[in-house]
C-alpha cells in the first residue's frame, strides 16, 4: 500500500512510522480494557472501591473468596457441561445438513437454506415464552425434566447454534474438491462411507472452527438461561448477575470471575486459533 | 448431485405427481437424512415455539388471564393498537423510548465498527514490526464473553474510581470534571462504547482477510497511473470489499437490535429510559410484568422489521453477491 516512488524518501519514512505508531495505539486501547480486567482482579475490593490501586502488591484473595461468596463453582460447571455438549451436537448437526446443502440439489434445498437463515431473524423473546411454558408442562405432566435441567438447556443451545455452524460448514465442504468423494464412492464406499471417511477428515479445520464458534456462542447465551434456569442449571451469565446483584461492591472478586469465566474461551480459542481464523474468514471472504 | 442432474434433464414420462414424488423422494433420500436432524432441531425449538409466540400477540395473557395460557380472551389486534396508537397507554411511552434507542444503537455500533473495522484492517495490512503479534492481540476482546464485558466496562464507567475517568480527569486532563456514565444520558454511550469494543476484532479480522485476497499489482498499476491512496481506498478497495461489508451490515444490524446482554448484565432488568433496548423492554414487560401479550405483540412487529430489513439489504446488495 505504500505510495511507490512519488513521494520524497523522509515523507514516505515519516508517514510509514507514522502509521505503525497509530496502529500500536489503536492495539493497546483494545488490549488495555482486557489487562485491566486481569489486573483488577489481583487487587482488594477496599482497593477497588477507593480507587487506590498498587499493581506491584498483587493479591490472590478476589480469586480464594469468589467460590464462596457465591457458588460459582456450580455454575461453572454447568456452563462447561452445558456448552461442550451443546457445541458438540449442534456441530455434528450442522456437519451432515451442510454437506447435503453443498453437495445435494434435493427438493427443498432453498426451502431449507431460507428456514436457516430465517432463524437468525426470529427474536429470542419471541420464542422464549412458549418453550418456558412447554418445558413446563412437560414437568407437570411427564417424567421428562426439561426445565432446569442441563438436558433442557443443551437441547435449546443446540438448536439455536446449528442454524449459524451449518452456514460455516457448508462453505467448508464446498471448498473441498468432489474429485475426492467421486474417487472414493469408485472405490466402492457408501455415500455415507464417503462422507464419513473422505469428506469429514479433510474438513476437520472447519469442524473444529464451527465447533469452537458454536461454543463461544453458547457461553454467551443469557436471555434463555435467565428464564429457563432456576437453580440447577444456572449458567455463569446468571452467576455474574447474582454477583452483581447482591456483592455490587465486591469489584475484585467480579473481575476474579470475569477472569475465570473467560479462560475457557481464551483456551479454546488459542488451541484452535489457527483453524479458527482461517475457518472463518474463509467461509466470509467466499459468501 | 450429478445423478439428480441426469434425470432432472431427461424429459419426465408421463407419470402422476405421486410417483414423481416418489421418486424425487428416493433420489434424494441420503440429502433428507443429512438434514434430519437439523430439521428436527429448527421445528420443536423455533418453528413451534414462534408459531405460538405470534399466537400469544394476539391474545390479553398477563399475570390474571395466565392460568388460562392459551385459552386467554383473544383480542384481536388490540395489543398492537395500544403500543402503536394509544397515548393513554402507559406502556407505549416505554415503547417509544425502547424504539428510539434501538435505532440510534444500532445505527452508531454498526456505521462506527464497519467504518474503523476497515480503517484498522488496513492499518494491520501493511508491513510492520510487530504486524502478527498486533494482529493476535487485536483479536483479544473477542475472546471476552459479552456478560463479563458488561461487567468489566461497569466497573471501568464508575464515576469516581472508574479507571475511565481517572484517565480522562486526574491524569490526562482531558476533561476538567468526572462526568457521571451510569446515569441520564451517557448510558447510551456506557453501553455504546463496549459493544463496538467488543465487535470489532470480529469484523477486522474478516475485512483483513478480505484486503489480503486483493492482488497488489491493482494498487501498483493505479499508483504508477498516478492515483492517490484515496482513489485507490476509494475505487480498488471499496469495489471489492463490498460483499464482506454488506454481510457485516446484515448481521450487525440483526445482532445490535436483538442486544440484551450488555444493557442487561450493566443495568438489571430495568435500564434508566436512555439505555433501554427493545430487547430489555420485552423481557421487562412479558417475564417481570407479565403482560405477555404485549412482549409478544413487540416481538411480532420486531421480527416483521427484521424480514423488512433483510428484504432492503437484498435489494440494495443482490449485484454484489452473485459477484462474491
Amino acid at each position: 500500500m505504500t505510495a511507490i516512488g512519488l513521494a520524497p524518501r523522509w515523507a514516505r519514512r515519516l508517514t510509514y512510522w507514522g502509521l505503525n505508531l497509530l496502529t500500536y495505539a489503536v492495539v493497546a486501547l483494545m488490549v488495555a480494557p482486557v489487562l485491566w480486567l486481569v489486573a483488577s482482579s489481583f487487587q482488594s475490593d477496599s482497593r477497588l472501591a477507593n480507587g487506590t490501586y498498587d499493581f506491584l502488591d498483587p493479591t490472590f484473595g478476589a480469586f480464594r473468596e469468589m467460590w464462596s461468596t457465591v457458588d460459582f463453582e456450580h455454575y461453572f460447571m454447568n456452563s462447561i457441561v452445558i456448552c461442550s455438549i451443546a457445541a458438540l451436537l449442534a456441530t455434528a448437526f450442522a456437519s451432515s445438513a451442510g454437506y447435503a446443502l453443498a453437495r445435494f440439489r434435493f427438493r427443498g434445498a432453498d426451502t431449507f437454506g431460507l428456514a436457516v437463515i430465517g432463524t437468525q431473524l426470529i427474536p429470542g423473546s419471541m420464542f422464549l415464552l412458549p418453550i418456558f411454558l412447554g418445558f413446563v408442562w412437560l414437568k407437570q405432566n411427564t417424567a421428562f425434566a426439561l426445565y432446569d435441567t442441563r438436558l433442557g438447556m443443551i437441547l435449546v443451545y443446540t438448536a439455536f447454534f446449528t442454524p449459524v455452524a451449518i452456514f460455516l460448514m457448508r462453505a467448508f465442504f464446498a471448498a473441498i474438491p468432489r474429485e475426492l468423494e467421486e474417487a472414493a464412492l469408485v472405490d466402492g464406499c457408501t455415500r455415507f462411507g464417503a462422507f464419513v471417511r473422505v469428506v469429514l477428515p479433510n474438513a476437520a479445520p472447519g469442524i473444529v472452527a464451527t465447533y469452537v464458534y458454536a461454543f463461544l456462542f453458547a457461553w454467551d447465551e443469557l436471555l434463555f438461561a435467565a428464564n429457563l434456569t432456576q437453580e440447577r442449571a444456572e449458567t455463569i451469565p446468571i452467576g455474574i448477575r447474582t454477583f452483581i446483584g447482591n456483592y455490587q461492591q465486591e469489584y475484585a472478586q467480579l473481575m476474579a470471575a470475569g477472569v475465570i469465566s473467560t479462560i475457557p474461551v481464551m483456551v479454546a480459542f488459542f488451541l484452535t486459533q489457527r483453524w479458527l481464523v482461517r475457518g472463518l474468514t474463509a467461509g466470509a471472504v467466499k459468501g | 448431485m450429478s445423478e439428480s442432474v441426469v434425470t432432472e434433464g431427461l424429459p419426465v414420462p408421463a407419470s402422476s405427481r405421486r410417483t414423481r414424488l416418489l421418486r424425487s423422494w428416493r433420489r434424494n433420500r441420503f440429502a433428507y437424512a443429512l438434514i434430519a436432524p437439523a430439521v428436527v432441531f429448527m421445528v420443536l425449538v423455533h418453528l413451534i415455539p414462534t408459531a405460538a409466540g405470534i399466537y400469544v400477540a394476539f391474545l390479553d395473557l398477563n399475570l390474571f388471564t395466565f392460568a388460562l395460557l392459551f385459552h386467554a380472551p383473544r383480542v384481536g389486534l388490540q395489543n398492537f393498537q395500544d403500543l402503536l396508537f394509544d397515548a393513554e397507554n402507559p406502556i407505549r411511552s416505554g415503547f417509544t423510548g425502547a424504539v428510539e434507542n434501538t435505532i440510534f444503537y444500532t445505527v452508531v455500533t454498526v456505521g462506527v465498527t464497519l467504518v474503523l473495522g476497515i480503517a484498522i484492517a488496513q492499518l494491520l495490512n501493511r508491513n510492520f514490526p510487530g504486524q502478527r503479534l498486533a494482529r493476535t492481540l487485536m483479536l483479544a476482546p473477542w475472546v471476552v464473553p459479552s456478560f463479563v464485558v458488561a461487567v468489566l466496562w461497569q466497573f471501568m464507567w464508575q464515576s469516581d474510581s472508574g479507571i475511565i475517568n481517572k484517565v480522562l480527569v486526574d491524569y490526562t486532563h482531558i476533561l476538567d470534571d468526572k462526568p457521571v456514565w451510569l446515569l441520564g444520558e451517557n448510558t447510551m454511550w456506557a453501553i455504546i462504547i463496549p459493544t463496538i469494543w467488543r465487535g470489532l476484532p470480529f469484523v477486522v479480522l474478516i475485512f483483513l482477510a478480505g484486503l489480503q485476497t486483493i492482488p497488489k499489482e491493482l494498487y501498483e498499476a493505479a499508483a504508477i497511473d498516478g492515483a492517490g491512496a484515496w482513489r485507490r481506498f476509494r475505487h480498488i478497495t471499496l469495489p471489492l470489499m463490498k460483499p464482506l461489508i454488506a454481510i457485516q451490515l446484515l448481521f450487525g444490524v440483526i445482532w445490535s437490535v436483538y442486544q440484551f446482554a450488555v444493557p442487561y448484565v450493566m443495568f438489571g432488568v430495568n435500564p434508566p429510559p436512555d439505555a433501554d433496548l427493545l430487547m430489555t423492554l420485552i423481557v421487562r414487560q412479558s417475564f417481570t410484568n407479565q403482560l405477555f401479550g404485549y412482549g409478544a405483540a413487540i416481538s411480532v412487529m420486531l421480527m416483521l422489521v427484521m424480514f423488512a430489513w433483510v428484504v432492503v439489504w437484498y435489494r440494495i446488495f443482490r449485484r454484489d453477491l452473485v459477484t462474491a
